[in-house]
């Protein structure tokens, strides 16, 4: 008996997953440091690349190599931040806005110049178990991705709720002039949500480098469907964006299967459609944020 | 600057003129074939005033009414790629009707105009940034959708078989055709930059810049903000598919590599150098980083042992840092007006 549209629910978590954890970083930027970072599948990328150097170059195992991502990411991506975006903090939301896109430019062809456009693939051993009889197969690589980004969401869930730094970044993110009144330091507020981000963003370059392959634009290419997960889970909301990846990524899959074979590459007509329907519909999207002019 | 000012007729019956003597141009028996020298000024010179006319209708959206449109390729694609399939006579493996130069011209910035609207629609009541991440969506959307269509579109490969009216009338070769494609191309451009410019100086314009200052004081002054934003959005959505119709009949064809975000970029930045919302300081913007784009590629003649591809990306890397620098050290560019543009220090 097979179960209908399993194999593309799987294929969907999959995607939905590296989305996700692109989305969360880029939302929780979005929220607390209050500017739309077009860097940041740049940050995507260096995780990507650093995966790659660390696997398939330093022959590390895929638990190190994660860790060596994190950190790796994490620093970098806060590093970038503090000398680009921190200074002009002030600045509005478009100065940041135009900012953030003149450096992806850098970072995506700085890295294109010294690495090269060619795919890098990360050679990590592939088991797959299928389920004939129910009409799927599932790889290891599916689970890691799945179980990394949902121990990831936990480990932020946590961090959010349990922790004094977690509790104080959603009060920031609700009301950044009252945080201050309550004597919540800010600017550390940021550094960690930069270093958060960015770490995150790094894992979702392991991910991809792992299914796909490292090269310079596999975090731009993420990019529009980060946004739109985002803005459909709700601008600002990192947990409106985990489902909002999620969704999108089982959509895509799912429409794919339902579609004519003639029009199979739709997956980006399908981010349009989403995106303008939310925006003309429910613009707060899944947890109705509040995103109107005045 | 000002010397232009005194002159006693303002660009829109200048472009009026200069649009009449290039048509006599184009249908005289007359013509001036170039030297051969002088091509790649010449080519670079109708992309300047393709580029321009796209500018010119983004200066009113960004520059004045404080609009950021990040995917001004968008509306240039849509209205080329609509000419081309509209009047391609039996292409490669793409839809072309055939039908005549003029049906595609308007047709395209009809379409233009309906994607414009339907984008304003949906984001023009929400924060600024938002339009900026639906443009740069769109924009992209767009060119996956030319590629993945390769059977409508031509895909990579391209739309060819489109008319080209310009070039046509001319006899007397490339040379020639180059020559007489840039003289009505620079005197639409003259047009079109008056009559945004009457605009722009007219109180329509005093609106607009307020709407760009605080919106919520030009409402209670009583101006319909959204309705101001979205004519603006279309007027700027009209105009660069008119550039996009007008780039497909000069190439005689269309192509995705014609529609990338390379164009919003040299756009935008040319926009920022020269000074957002000063008409004539954009134009020379646009001019200063094309004119850094032509040495940059004859510089790589001069330096072999870089490879074109790697050359391209250092570009790049160029300009996006030019945009760092510019957003933080000079946001109002080297004509623009700081306290107008709400960004002095």
């Amino acid at each position: 008996m097979e179960i209908p549209l399993a194999q593309e629910l799987i294929f969907g978590l999959v995607i939905g997953s590296y989305i996700a954890l692109g989305a969360i970083g880029f939302t929780l930027i979005y929220g607390l440091v209050n500017m739309i970072n077009f860097a940041h599948g740049e940050f995507i990328t260096i995780g990507a690349f650093v995966g790659f150097l660390a696997i398939a170059e330093g022959g590390l195992s895929l638990p190190v190599a994660l860790l060596v991502v994190l950190v790796v990411t994490g620093v970098a991506g806060w590093a970038i931040a503090r000398v680009t975006f921190e200074p002009m903090n002030d600045a509005g939301a478009v100065p940041l806005l135009l900012m953030s896109i003149g450096l992806g430019l850098v970072l995506r062809n700085g890295l294109r110049t010294v690495a090269g456009a060619e795919r890098r693939h990360v050679p990590v051993p592939v088991e797959t178990f299928r389920f004939d009889e129910l009409g799927f197969f599932v790889t290891s690589q599916h689970l890691t991705i799945i179980g990394i980004t949902l121990l990831a969401v936990l480990v932020l869930h946590l961090f959010l709720t349990r922790t004094m730094l977690g509790v104080a970044m959603r009060a920031t993110a609700d009301n950044e002039d009252l945080a201050l009144v309550s004597g919540i330091d800010t600017r550390l507020i940021r550094n960690t949500v930069w270093v958060g981000a960015s770490a995150l963003a790094g894992i979702a370059g392991l991910m991809l480098a792992i299914s796909q392959s490292a090269n310079p634009n596999v975090g731009f290419g993420q990019l529009l469907l980060i946004l739109t997960a985002a803005i459909l889970g709700g601008a600002g909301s990192p947990y409106g964006a985990v489902a909002g990846a999620y969704l999108l990524g089982i959509g895509i899959t799912v429409s794919v299967a339902l579609l004519p074979s003639g029009l199979t590459a739709l997956s980006s007509t399908m981010a349009f459609v989403v995106l303008i329907v939310v925006l003309l519909v429910r613009p707060g999207g899944l947890v109705n944020a509040e995103v109107r002019a005045s | 600057m000002s010397a232009i000012d005194d002159l006693p007729f303002d660009a829109v019956q200048a472009g009026v003129v200069l649009v009449i003597v290039a048509l006599v141009y184009l249908f005289s028996p007359f013509y001036v074939s170039p030297a051969g020298f002088t091509f790649i000024f010449l080519e670079v010179g109708v992309l300047f005033l393709l580029y321009a006319l796209i500018l010119i209708g983004l200066n009113l959206q960004f520059g004045h009414t404080g609009l950021v449109n990040f995917g001004p390729v968008a509306f240039f694609a849509v209205g080329g790629y609509t000419a081309a399939m509209l009047t391609a006579v039996d292409p490669f493996k793409a839809v072309g009707l055939a039908l005549p130069w003029p049906v595609g011209l308007v047709a395209a910035v009809l379409v233009a105009v309906a994607l414009g609207a339907l984008l304003g629609f949906s984001t023009l009541r929400l924060r600024d940034d938002f339009l900026a991440i639906v443009t740069l969506a769109v924009a992209e959307i767009i060119h996956g959708l030319i590629i993945t269509f390769r059977d409508v579109t031509g895909g990579s490969v391209g739309l060819g078989n489109v008319p080209r009216p310009i070039a046509a009338p001319v006899g007397g070769g490339g040379g020639a055709e180059l020559f007489a494609t840039v003289l009505v191309l620079g005197a639409l451009c003259v047009l079109a930059y008056g009559v945004f410019h009457r605009l722009s100086t007219a109180p329509y314009g005093r609106v607009l810049r307020a709407i760009r200052a605080d919106e919520q004081v030009a409402a209670t002054l009583g101006k319909r903000v959204f309705r101001y934003k979205l004519v603006v959005f279309v007027y700027g959505a009209a105009i660069a598919g008119l550039a996009g119709a007008l780039l497909v009949f000069y190439n005689g064809a269309a192509s995705a590599g014609f529609f990338t975000i390379d164009v919003t970029v040299i756009v935008w930045v040319g926009m920022l150098i020269g000074g957002a919302g000063n008409d004539r300081g954009v134009l020379a913007g646009l001019a200063i980083i094309m004119g850094f784009q032509l040495t940059t590629r004859f510089l790589n003649d001069v330096l072999p042992f870089i490879t074109q591809d790697q050359f391209a990306s250092v570009r790049l890397m160029l300009v996006g840092l030019l945009l760092m620098l510019i957003i933080k050290y000079r946001p109002e560019g080297l004509w623009g007006n700081a306290r107008e543009l709400g960004v002095e220090s």
